[in-house]
């Protein structure tokens, strides 16, 4: 399949349920990569999600994949794979029997079934409880079940709604791990989740979603960058928090800083990050104050997210 | 060798049939005419003289309890069950982003239940003819009456699977439904006279069966039981066939129809 | 001053006296069967019988006034206890009853066994019987609707249309029949709905179940009847014994020439039999194999 034939197009999508609006005015392009969906809870990822994979038709608007409309186009999932975010199996099959009954309805070979099947258990390292049945697996287990039957026929696209829901820290690493050995070749990979750092440990090209609408997309430092309207904020650690306040109170593009000095903290906020951080460096060069550390607190998804929800 | 789309979906369900414990359940129901044959074989056995022929009882019991409410209360609770049981499970989504069409899944689903349906109905029937015919079975007549009675079921599955598998696909209380229709209409219709008996389908089914015309058949001893000829004034065989299947055809047609356009929403 | 943030902690106080665990799970059954949309009208469809009937206790007590309407009728008007097991024996009081189960019950356990939800309600301090108890009690306060209030009415409006107690004097011991029946059949119907509730986590197929046992036992009754006209065979239809039941509770002929009391005994061990299964049925922890 080629690079256009991955690409996930949704032009003006909105979606109501009677009265409520569940999605509006949603203009996105997903292309190769991974891409996160984030957002919290009754954001509409899930709608957005069940209008790429034709479970829902749009109310108004355009979705499509490799440029086809998605809603009643079942040839399209030859090369997309699904992972719901429900906890739904025929909980009276096997792992492996239910793996298979899917990949036959993607149209293999009984040899090619099989050989699918077995390789899917064993990238979600489920091959030794193949045999048993669903209803007797743990949390993890399901939900790498889940992901099994998404990579099982090897699309190109492949989306994940809510992947790491209900795991523990350790399943958790498992299963990002498996969606980044997944994302190789040019794959497109959209995961949906409301837990910002999950989504930051997979990737930093994420669509944030609220109310329905699209807030922002693109690269999570871009997006940073781009809200204007918020500072920046710089928190330095030193052993003269006094001393480096002087140094940079003067200075016209910081706008406000504050320190305690019980932490050897000196926060900043400013509107231009790299000239402050050019600024740092220079002192850091220097004997006094010393700088021993410096971050930026709110450089990460939730703090774009409080932003641009208004928080 | 790739299987087709139809087949996989008619393998994978008729597992998920095999497997249920509620299937296991209605299965053991099923067998109920054939401990019924067993029943009466044993009292005929046990009070020698006691006019009871095989046939009769066959016909109007057996025949009687199978078509008028078995194969009624089976065909509602698997056909309605192929679409409500992914939608309350869940599991709609799997099958929906596979590269079969609706109406594939649905006539798979739909053929694997019909099928472990007609299984049991009609082994429960041969049983059951067998047992009360036991000392009978030379009688050429006798094959030729279970023939068209296994016809009849067979329709009588086909048809009514058809169309709760319909209503399934739009009535969030098909079961309701189902009722209603089974123990409203279709009991309590068929007994009208003339025709609007026609607008049943229990009319064209007592239709194909031999023998069984107003006021013949059956013995003094089962004339509580003419309750099945009561008042029916049969269509003719070819037309009774027509009808049913084109009733069938219209029901699944139908039913992918609704299946491929309607958007089903989980309980969240 | 520390803040400290918490979440779950455990009760170190006493729990109130006089807990009923039961009445919170029946309030919360019936206000659900209540919310659904055929329920209201498929159960004030049922009272339609227990109209009809009271309407009779006021039209025997004015026959001259509907003389012209009810030429022959009045024999049927004598208000005794035969009038009264005509309503409380009836097949349509029977058949609604069990729909009322269909639309309020089949799902009382099944849901809760699909939905997981048992361990929930043992995780608090709950009894095995305060759940069954919750349960029976939602059902049965419908039930009670459609046997007991109606005939605390019938007698009601007997007393002041007939403007004296002689009916009491001539049948004392009707209201106890009317209590007794009432609780008697209300006990069977709900026990036998939760009964066929718990063998499923499916409500659809408890209420196949609810509806097909029903009357599967009225048809080996009719084809086994129909053959061998014994009235023994009465005993294996859940309808018959109802009516020969209510036939003993209010002191009249049962229809069928078999003692009344083998129906009771009957109704009493399926009873039993519930209590037996959802004994077994009904626990805190998923035992998977």
């Amino acid at each position: 399949m080629n690079a256009g034939g991955r690409i996930l197009r949704a032009d003006k999508l909105g979606k109501w349920y009677g009265n409520v609006l569940g999605l509006s005015d949603v203009s996105i392009e997903i292309g190769p990569g991974i891409a996160g969906l984030l957002g919290p809870n009754g954001a509409g990822k899930s709608t957005f999600m069940k209008l790429i994979t034709g479970q829902l038709r749009p109310s108004i608007g355009t979705v499509t994949i490799a440029g086809q409309a998605v809603w009643n186009n079942p040839g399209l999932f030859r090369n997309i794979g699904f992972c719901p975010e429900q906890d739904a199996f025929y909980e009276e099959t096997t792992g492996r029997e239910f793996l298979s009954g899917l990949l036959s309805l993607s149209g293999f070979s009984t040899a090619e079934v099989k050989e699918r099947a077995a390789r899917a258990l064993e990238f979600v390292e489920l091959a030794a409880d193949a045999d048993r049945l669903i209803r007797g697996y743990s949390r993890g287990m399901r939900q790498r079940l889940k992901i099994a039957q998404a990579v099982a026929h090897e699309p190109e696209i492949l989306i994940l709604d809510e992947p790491l829901n209900g795991l523990d820290p350790l399943s958790k690493r498992k299963v990002i791990r498996l969606i980044k050995e997944y994302r190789t070749e040019g794959r497109t990979v959209l995961v949906s989740s409301h837990v910002l750092p999950e989504i930051e440990a997979l990737t930093k090209s994420i669509v944030l979603v609220h109310q329905g609408k699209i807030l922002a997309q693109g690269d999570i430092h871009y997006i940073r960058d781009l809200i204007d309207a918020h500072p920046h904020v710089v928190a330095v650690k030193t052993d003269d928090v006094r001393a480096l306040a002087a140094i940079f109170v003067g200075q016209p593009d910081v706008l406000s800083l504050r320190f305690d000095e019980s932490e050897g903290l000196v926060v900043f906020e400013t509107r231009n990050r790299d000239r402050l951080f050019e600024r740092l460096m220079k002192v850091a060069s220097g004997d006094r104050p010393a700088v021993e550390e410096i971050t930026s607190p709110d450089d990460n998804l939730q703090s774009v997210f409080d932003y641009l929800i208004g928080k | 060798m790739k299987l087709s789309p139809f087949l996989s979906v008619f393998r994978f369900s008729a597992r998920l049939v095999r497997r249920s414990r509620r299937a296991r359940l209605l299965a053991a129901v099923s067998l109920l005419p054939v401990v019924l044959a067993i029943a009466l074989q044993i009292t005929r056995a046990a009070v020698p003289g006691r006019p009871l022929e095989g046939l009769d009882v066959f016909s109007n019991v057996v025949m009687g309890f199978s078509l008028q409410f078995l194969v009624l209360l089976l065909s509602l609770f698997f056909g309605t069950s192929i679409v409500a049981d992914e939608v309350d499970n869940k599991t709609l989504t799997y099958p929906a982003t596979r590269p079969v069409s609706r109406a594939t899944f649905i006539l798979g689903k739909y053929a694997a239940a019909v099928s472990f349906l007609l299984v049991l109905v009609l082994a429960s029937t041969i049983l059951s003819f067998l047992i009360l015919m036991i000392d009978r079975l030379s009688y050429g007549t006798a094959w030729a009456f279970l023939g068209r009675s296994l016809a009849a079921l067979s329709f009588a599955t086909v048809c009514y699977t058809a169309l709760f598998t319909m209503a399934g696909t739009f009535l969030r209380k098909s079961i309701l439904f189902g009722l209603v229709f089974c123990f409203g209409w279709e009991n309590v219709v068929q007994y009208f006279p003339g025709t609007t008996q026609k607008f049943t389908i229990m009319h064209y089914l007592k239709s194909l069966l031999p023998g069984l015309q107003a006021g013949a058949g059956g013995t003094d001893n089962a004339g509580m039981l003419k309750f099945l000829l009561f008042r029916h004034e049969p269509t003719s065989v070819p037309v009774a066939v027509l009808t049913l299947v084109i009733l069938t055809a219209a029901f699944l047609a139908l039913a992918c129809f609704l299946f491929s356009r309607k958007e089903y929403l989980f309980d969240e | 001053m520390a803040i400290a943030e918490r979440g779950y902690t455990h009760w170190t106080g006493t729990l109130g006296t006089g807990r009923r665990p039961w009445r919170v799970i029946a309030g919360q059954a019936v206000r659900l069967a209540w919310k659904r949309k055929f329920f209201k009208p498929i159960f004030f469809f049922s009272l339609l019988p227990a109209l009809v009937f009271s309407a009779g206790i006021y039209v025997s007590e004015r026959i001259q006034d509907f003389q012209e309407m009810l030429k022959g009728a009045d024999k049927f008007l004598k208000i005794n206890p035969e009038y009264f097991q005509a309503y409380y024996g009836s097949n349509f009081l029977f058949f609604m009853m069990l729909i009322i189960m269909v639309g309020s019950g089949a799902g009382l356990i099944a849901d809760d066994l699909r939905h997981n939800a048992l361990p929930l309600y043992f995780s608090r301090p709950l009894r095995k019987r305060d759940y069954i108890g919750g349960k029976f009690a939602a059902l049965a306060f419908f039930l009670l609707l459609l046997t007991l209030a109606p005939g605390i009415l019938f007698l009601f409006l007997k007393l002041i249309f007939s403007g004296s107690f002689a009916f009491l004097a001539d049948y004392p011991w009707l209201p106890f029949s009317f209590i007794g029946w009432s609780v008697f059949l209300s006990s069977f119907f709900s026990l036998y709905t939760l009964l066929l509730s718990s063998l499923g986590r499916n409500r659809r197929f408890a209420s196949i179940l609810i509806l097909g046992a029903y009357f599967v036992s009225d048809v080996v009754f009719a084809i086994l009847f129909g053959i061998f006209r014994d009235p023994a065979f009465t005993l294996f239809s859940l309808q018959m014994n109802m009516r020969q039941a209510s036939a003993v509770f209010l002191g009249v002929k049962p229809p069928q020439h078999v003692s009344g009391f083998y129906s009771i005994l009957i109704l009493a061990a399926i009873m039993a039999v519930a209590l037996l299964v959802l004994r077994k049925k009904i626990r805190g922890t998923e035992v998977i194999r």
